[in-house]
């Protein structure tokens, strides 16, 4: 029974911290001008992150090693740090992009301007990161960011034109061109896969000490959180694409975003989606401010993690607390925090070979992992991936160029 | 009786250094090496003084520069752990004894974490003894200025650069019961193809099949020298046998797997 | 490395645009109408659901509004006009998009003093600029 439970929590942990601010702006965005004619790319992008967070995952369980260990191991220190300057820089992009988010939420329920949220956000995540459990703290925002789930009930309930969605799925409604389709194609396959995302999965396994006998637990919440997860994403495309596209609305503000939910069921409704984008996006604001930590506390061996007291961690500590007073001081630049995200996601996409190539190696070493080396259809699927991140890798900055950042 | 052998590149740089506790101390740098009778290794060295060489170029030569820059001595060395205190070589590399931790955590903690509110650093009992610094080493050689080296045969004849130093633990005794790594052979590849990442060593388990045949396809024609082969270890390397004696890479494992099924 | 700059460089002066043809303007207003178009629908769908949300919301989704068709008139003051028929595309796509941050303004004060006093008149009147705006960027060629 207690062990239904902790399954049945980390399951619910994982769906509610699988939407972040990249998933809800590219989501949102793509429904209102493709409609659902690119949900297949979220498919695709969460088969990916089942994939790797698995691998990530079981290696953490076996090895105790996370991934920027790897990263280092198995790239060497040139290499290395030339990954490490690119994981940690679209990283603090992102932290700064949730930061915002979260900012902007509360603007949402208050009228206030978000500027004002922002030092506030980020003084709040650094008390959290510096004093509560790591377990509480992911417990309480994962399951926060639950709420997110009255996207998908609203779907319902707006009484949507099934035909007409279900024709989007194998026809793209919009008159763009090629370019910008796939520039999207490309940035929600980076909203899915984003690297923060198996950096704090695999160091969040350390903190959490898994051992072998956590496999099964792991794999539950990998292979059933993230798919649910990545059902809310394609639910928030579907309201957009409900809602926005027959009056051929282009969302491009978070306000804008939540609006079928307020639609759907009035306040009550409007209020729990702006409680939902609140603690969807100030979790990953925690999570991406530890995951700068973590990758460069890995990458030179340093004493990191919650697990330890914050004074037996101090660079640690001290790389959360400088990386989120950067991130603050760059959304206060008055930067749009949804440019920002947008970025984010395709340099995210740009970056994904760096993180998975190393993950895949290890899980195929005995050297760590005994006689828990990958099969064959993570190996199959493993390569398969490789191959379809390193297209994507090589296309995402030239569309970007090409269509003005899908303008 | 044969000891374990290890590759310096695959097994032990790079890999995280933890101490009995679990607490995580550093990453293995560079290694250290005593040319005696027989080279082997004395030590792991860690910190941006043997990593900034490694990393090269600008950032490498900042890194070192800056710590430098810091560090009171004259000619100051990084911090090294002898390999006698050396435990476990795994996943991680474990380390017993009392090894002092990096200055710059502690300089982070005194100066930025202990002064938060919360931090529990104001309690005078925590505070650890200021570490005392260990008598000064004079600098040896570094496994990593192997690496990269030229190599030539009997006739002069180019073989290739060394990718990676082979180690046995059948070297002189370190402490009572730890005998040391001894530096027993050489990877050499023909031409800079890139990083090994271990898939040309070895059976591999059921590696992506792919990823396999690209690296090793990158790898072909990899040799291996033992050390026995070695007439001059300086730079280029000098080997006393012509190049058609050596051993391709992928024969040695095949032998080595013969050996270890006998 | 400084290949890459060098291809990077490249890219960069290729993206670009030299000096505005007609076209091009007609192209780049008919967008901004399109963008305009988008806001406005937008917001009439808002006014007419006004019910179900609540002030702050609706006060952030007005003032973000206003905000983004402001910023149109200095996006085309930035640009001179090629043409004499760009100069008359210019005023016409400043007056309606000004007169769309004009409507949109004045919901925005009555939300902020109490709510807005005639929502059908709004929803009406938005939804005629909107169609305005839409056959404007009809016109322009794309």
């Amino acid at each position: 029974m207690k062990r239904f439970f902790a399954v049945t929590l980390g399951i619910l942990t994982a769906i509610g911290g699988f939407v972040d601010i990249g998933d809800l702006v590219a989501n949102a965005l793509v429904g209102s001008r493709f409609g659902l004619s690119l949900a297949w790319v979220v498919v695709v992008g969460v088969v990916g992150i089942c994939l790797f967070a698995e691998m990530a995952g079981r290696v953490a369980a076996v090895s105790g090693r996370p991934v920027f260990d790897l990263v280092r191991e198995r790239l060497g220190p040139r290499a290395g740090l030339l990954n490490l300057a690119a994981s940690f820089g679209i990283n603090l992009l992102t932290l700064a992009a949730e930061i915002g988010g979260a900012a902007l939420a509360l603007e949402l329920a208050t009228g206030i301007d978000y500027l004002l949220w922002v030092p506030a956000v980020g003084l709040v995540a650094w008390l959290v990161m510096w004093r509560v459990k790591f377990e509480t703290m992911e417990r309480v925002f994962g399951l926060a960011g639950l709420a997110l789930v009255v996207f998908l009930v609203a779907f319902f309930a707006l009484g949507p034109d099934y035909g007409e969605l279900g024709r989007q799925l194998v026809h793209n409604p919009s008159d763009d061109g090629a370019a910008t389709y796939w520039f999207y194609a490309v940035a929600l396959l980076g909203a899915a896969m984003t690297p923060y995302e198996v950096f704090f999965f695999s160091s969040g396994g350390v903190e959490e000490r898994w051992t072998r006998r956590d496999l099964g637990v792991m794999r539950a919440n990998v292979f059933v959180g993230f798919p649910l997860g990545g059902l809310l994403s394609i639910a928030i495309a579907a309201c957009a694409a409900t809602v926005f596209l027959p009056q051929m609305i282009e969302v491009d503000t978070l306000g804008q975003m939540v609006l079928p939910a307020g639609l759907a069921f009035g306040q009550i409704g409007l209020a729990l989606v702006i409680f939902g984008v609140f603690a969807a996006t100030f979790g990953a604001t925690l999570e991406t401010a530890l995951s700068s930590g973590y990758s460069i506390s890995q990458y030179f061996g340093w004493q990191w993690g919650k697990y330890v007291r914050p004074r037996e961690a101090a660079r640690f500590h001290a790389t959360l607390l400088v990386s989120t007073i950067v991130a603050v001081a760059l959304i206060l630049t008055t930067i749009d925090p949804i440019k920002v995200t947008e970025y984010s996601l395709v340099l995210s996409a740009a970056a994904l070979p760096l993180t998975y190539l190393p993950v895949l190696m290890i899980a195929n070493d005995p050297d760590y992992m005994g006689d828990r080396v990958n099969g064959r259809l993570s190996n199959t699927l493993g390569t398969f991936y490789m191959i379809l991140l390193l297209v994507v890798a090589v296309a995402a900055i030239p569309l970007m160029l090409a269509t003005k950042a899908g303008q | 009786m044969t000891g374990r052998v290890l590759h310096a590149h695959l097994h032990l740089l790079d890999r995280q250094v933890v101490r009995a506790d679990g607490r995580l101390l550093c990453k293995v740098d560079d290694l250290e090496i005593e040319w005696g009778e027989v080279p082997y290794v004395t030590a792991i060295l860690a910190g941006p003084l043997a990593l900034g060489p490694r990393v090269g170029g600008v950032i490498g030569r900042l890194m070192t520069g800056v710590t430098r820059l810091f560090r009171p001595e004259e000619d100051p060395a990084p911090p090294r752990v002898p390999m006698s205190l050396v435990g476990e070589i795994g996943s991680a590399v474990t380390v017993g004894g009392d090894v002092p931790e990096a200055s710059l955590e502690r300089w982070v903690r005194e100066h930025l974490v202990d002064p938060l509110p919360g931090s529990g650093g104001r309690d005078p009992g925590l505070r650890g003894p200021r570490p005392v610094r260990r008598s000064e080493v004079p600098a040896r050689d570094r496994l990593s200025s192997l690496v990269g080296r030229r190599v030539v045969d009997r006739d002069g004849a180019d073989v290739g650069q060394v990718a990676d130093v082979r180690l046995t633990q059948d070297g002189p005794l370190l402490g009572e019961t730890t005998q040391a790594l001894r530096l027993s052979g050489l990877v050499v590849v023909p031409r800079h193809t890139g990083q090994l990442f271990g898939y040309e060593r070895g059976p591999g388990g059921n590696s992506p099949a792919l990823v396999r045949a690209v690296i090793r396809r990158l790898h072909r024609g990899s040799r291996f020298v033992g050390w026995e082969q070695i007439g001059d270890p300086g730079d280029p390397i000098r080997l006393i046998e012509p190049r058609a004696a050596l051993l391709p890479l992928h024969e040695l494992f095949t032998r080595d797997d013969a050996s270890a099924s006998a | 490395m400084r290949r890459v700059v060098l291809v990077l460089l490249l890219v960069v002066a290729g993206c670009a645009s030299p000096a505005w043809d007609d076209a091009d303007y007609g192209r780049k207003a008919g967008a901004t109408a399109e963008a305009a178009a988008s806001s406005v629908a937008l917001v009439r769908l808002a006014v007419e659901n006004e019910a179900k949300l609540t002030r702050p919301y609706l006060q952030t989704l007005l003032t973000e509004t206003v905000t983004a068709l402001d910023s149109v008139d200095s996006q085309f003051g930035a640009v001179q006009p090629p043409s004499r028929q760009a100069v008359e595309v210019r005023a016409e796509i400043t007056e309606l998009t000004s007169e769309a941050a004009e409507q949109v303004q004045v919901l925005l004060n009555e939300v902020r003093l109490r709510e807005i006093r005639d929502p059908e008149k709004a929803v009406a009147d938005l939804a005629e600029l909107g169609d305005r705006l839409r056959a404007f960027a009809e016109e322009q060629p794309s």
